[in-house]
């Protein structure tokens, strides 16, 4: 445990030197996923448990690593989302100045129902990007409950979970930091930034997030309209004779383009509107960490506050006073180390979220063009043929008349 | 909005169309299948006018009228343009005086009185210069189409509107029109009493048909308007979003805004769309209006055939009458003259004789009435299906046209959000 955190220390001084330029940064960054990655881990197969008691999902997931207190390079178990929950706790608990990635919220804001299809899905990749991101950290991945997680048979785990309560003094750690960051002073500048910072952000993101609410759902709205206009078209098809290859092209051609919006919405909701909420839960999850940091400083700033009026105890606080100092010296680099890393993610992630949304969008009015382009075409040719037959009828009145 | 009738001499209320004096070649006009042919026709400037002098204040738009002559055989060309102003109610008893003149003609319609089928941001009030141009459109759509019309555009009326600046109203109420409309009044029941309603019902019933499918596809588009309003401008948020969160940021900053820059324009292209859009919907409506003129000549053919139907019960009911005499009894069981031939005793031989005369009188009477009748509904029916499938050509080549100018404003659409998104996407590139 010791070596661990000493080790990682360590490589969060790499970073924090690393981030001279964020470009170079970003590549080494790239480098780092190519070449040094060796845990990789895999959320697949939700499965239904059904008990007298409850149903829950579980949900199986695989390890691929190279490291060597992984006992074989593959490794396969199945967890339930609560133990997802456990995991989160309890490395919150161990690394209080580390970022921890967010997990997916409990229940579906939608309302979906917890067995369905589409609400396995998405916790699905949600789960995923947490191991994920768990993985790639250089700190988090090494540790000790992470690795119980990944390896431990059913009754093992379950045996596991259930040393050390954790519970309460996270509860009255969570008391103390409450207070602590409204109490908060003299933050060290680079702090006061870091706070402006996450909460400027989480308030844009709750308004990206609420802005693509509405227009998920104004463009649901919308593909249920599309979706009745094309039968329109189908029923004026029966009784027209010579309109009725016009009016089926544009029954077909409104609800192919009603499809292709259909396949839009459906990978927005993926790739944007979820990663975005991800992203929610992450600035939240950033926060927290800043309240924990801030409840050091306070621990930190009160001693020697107390060493100031307690002269006689001086030579206890001091000893004290330089163990919290240091503990707020690894603590401030932690974050640091930490908060440079998110920011790199960040801004690849949101670039990533933002290019898939824009790809999106193109490639569905690509798709609607195309439809549109054939129809045309489709109907120029009948035309064509049409006028064709409409001189003959033409004839066909003259030589009766005549 | 070609027209291929050209037979000029079918016109079942005899009126032969006079043309003005101005244009008086007649022999020249008779080679020519409709007016389009040598004449210009535009409607123009809107502008609004109010009329003062009155006591309630009564406010108005008025059209420029413009004709031009542009076939060089043709009296009046190098006379440069004759212009006029003419309002949305004189428009409205022209078609009046149409309907009512030509029976069997499906009378091209007006544009709405009131805008129908309307999303939340349309033009509504009819003052507003979009609504005022839409109607504009679609008037000077109406007098084209009464132009390629090889009949109508030989109405003296007609001509008379686009070409007679003072007293035309005068002239169109000394054609005493509105004494035949009366006769519609008739109309409106016929249907019910109507024997043998058979020919016109599918034509009633295609009507009614087109309108219902036209009035959903309206409908159905008016919600689709608005949802896509509400898409597109929900986007332009993120502009203001973006606008501000590139203030926090160091490296994102730049890209942010101008990405923010392309929704402001992704959530303001969605006006012009949806105004072209609505020239879609005016056409359709356009067509949703001729369902009632199909109706209205399917309910004067029903005149005329009641017509007929009133002169054969005439006839036949005489010629019963008759028959009972001959064979020396009362004519019906309980008639009146039954009772009186009880009360007063018979007729003498010669007064009957005298009757049945008189009888055979009428009867001949009623049968020329007959065969008038049966001759004017027969005239009637084939000139009023003649004039249905001139309608149908027309409306399966307009329609097509509707739909085919409609995908190739939803390509132009597609082109324009790809180019929007690919531009965004640009910037996305570069955070």
């Amino acid at each position: 445990m010791e070596s661990l955190d000493l080790n990682a220390s360590v490589k969060s001084d790499v970073t924090v030197s690393r981030s001279s330029s964020l470009i170079a940064n970003f590549k080494l960054d790239e480098d780092i996923d190519a070449e040094t990655k060796d845990l990789f881990i895999v959320v697949d197969d939700p499965e239904k448990h059904t008990s007298t008691l409850e149903s829950y999902i579980t949900f199986r997931v695989t390890t691929k690593t190279n490291r060597s207190e992984f006992e074989g390079c593959e490794l396969s178990v199945r967890r339930r989302y609560n133990d997802f929950l456990w995991l989160r706790q309890r490395l919150e608990e161990s690394y209080c100045t580390h970022l921890v990635p967010p997990l997916p919220a409990k229940h579906s804001l939608k309302r979906l129902d917890r067995f369905s299809n589409e609400f396995l899905r998405i916790r699905q990749a949600a789960l995923q990007k947490f191991l994920t991101r768990l993985a790639d950290h250089p700190v988090l991945s090494f540790d000790r409950n992470l690795h119980v997680f990944l390896t431990a048979k059913a009754w093992e785990f379950q045996s596991h979970k259930k040393q050390g309560s954790g519970i309460l003094s996270r509860v009255t750690d969570s008391l103390h930091n409450m207070g602590a960051s409204y109490m908060m002073k003299n933050r060290p500048p680079e702090f006061v930034i870091m706070h402006d910072y996450t909460q400027t952000f989480g308030e844009k993101l709750g308004v990206m997030d609420r802005i693509s609410q509405r227009i998920l759902k104004e463009a649901t709205d919308y593909l249920t309209e599309i979706n009745e206009w094309a039968p329109c078209f189908t029923l004026w098809a029966n009784s027209e004779d010579n309109l009725k290859p016009t009016l089926l092209a544009m029954s077909k051609t409104v609800e192919d383009c009603a499809k292709e919006l259909k396949d839009m919405l459906d990978c927005t909701d993926d790739n944007f509107a979820q990663p975005l909420k991800e992203y929610v839960l992450y600035t939240e999850a950033v926060k927290g960490v800043l309240r924990r940091r801030d409840a050091m400083q306070m621990e930190y700033d009160m001693i020697v506050e107390e060493l100031g009026k307690k002269k006689e105890e001086r030579e206890q606080l001091t000893q004290q006073m330089d163990m919290l100092n240091d503990r707020m010296v690894v603590a401030n680099a932690d974050l640091k180390a930490d908060m440079d890393r998110w920011h790199i993610n960040k801004q690849r992630d949101m670039k990533d979220i933002f290019l898939n949304m824009a790809d999106r969008n193109i490639q569905y009015y690509e798709k609607c063009l195309e439809k549109w382009e054939a129809m045309v075409c489709n109907i120029q040719v009948k035309e064509e043929k049409q006028e064709t037959s409409v001189v003959t009828e033409d004839g066909l009145i003259v030589s009766n008349s005549t | 909005m070609a027209d291929e009738e050209n037979s000029p001499d079918y016109c079942p209320e005899k009126i032969t169309p006079e043309l003005n004096d101005v244009h008086a070649d007649k022999s020249k006009i008779a080679n020519k299948a409709n007016l389009l042919q040598w004449m210009e026709i535009t409607v123009s400037e809107p502008e609004k006018r109010t009329n003062a002098s009155m006591k309630m204040q009564d406010t108005f738009i008025v059209y420029l009228i413009e004709t031009r002559v542009t076939d060089e055989n043709m009296k009046g060309f190098n006379d440069g343009a004759t212009s006029l102003w003419r309002r949305y109610s004189e428009f409205e008893l022209l078609r009046n005086y149409l309907e009512i003149m030509y029976p069997t003609i499906v009378i091209p319609p007006l544009p709405e009185k009131k805008a129908s089928y309307t999303w939340q941001n349309a033009a509504t009030d009819k003052f507003d210069p979009e609504f005022i141009e839409r109607r504009r459109a679609a008037l000077e759509v109406f007098l084209l189409r009464v132009a390629a019309h090889s009949i109508l555009s030989k109405d003296k009326i007609f001509l008379g509107f686009m070409q007679q600046d003072a007293g035309w109203k005068d002239t169109v109420y000394n054609t005493d029109f509105q004494s035949k409309a009366d006769s519609k009044l008739k109309a409106i029941s016929a249907s019910f009493r109507l024997k043998k309603p058979d020919r016109f019902e599918e034509v009633k019933n295609y009507a009614n048909e087109l309108q219902a499918n036209i009035s959903n596809l309206l409908k159905i588009r008016a919600r689709m308007a608005d949802k896509l309003y509400g898409i597109h401008k929900v986007h332009g948020n993120y502009a203001r979003v973006f606008g501000e969160w590139s203030c926090i940021e160091k490296d994102m900053a730049e890209p942010l805004q101008s990405a923010g820059h392309y929704m402001d324009v992704l959530s303001s292209s969605i006006d012009p769309m949806l105004e072209e859009e609505e020239h879609f919907a005016d056409q359709l409506k356009e067509y949703l209006a001729f369902g009632d003129a199909l109706r209205s000549v399917c309910r004067k053919y029903e005149c005329v055939q009641y017509d007929l139907e009133k002169a054969e019960d005439t006839l036949s009911s005489k010629a019963k009458e008759r028959d009972m005499l001959v064979q020396g009894k009362p004519a019906g069981a309980f008639s009146i003259t039954g009772m009186k031939s009880k009360i007063f005793g018979s007729d003498t031989p010669e007064q009957r004789d005298l009757k049945i005369k008189q009888l055979e009188e009428q009867i001949k009477q009623a049968e020329i009435d007959v065969k008038q009748a049966t001759q004017e509904t027969q005239l009637h029916v084939q000139s009023a299906l003649k004039d249905i499938e001139r309608f149908q050509r027309q409306k399966v080549k307009d329609l097509h046209d509707i739909f085919t100018n409609y995908a190739i404003m939803q390509i132009k659409q597609c082109k324009k959000g790809i180019a929007i998104w690919t531009s965004a996407k640009d910037c996305f590139a570069k955070i």
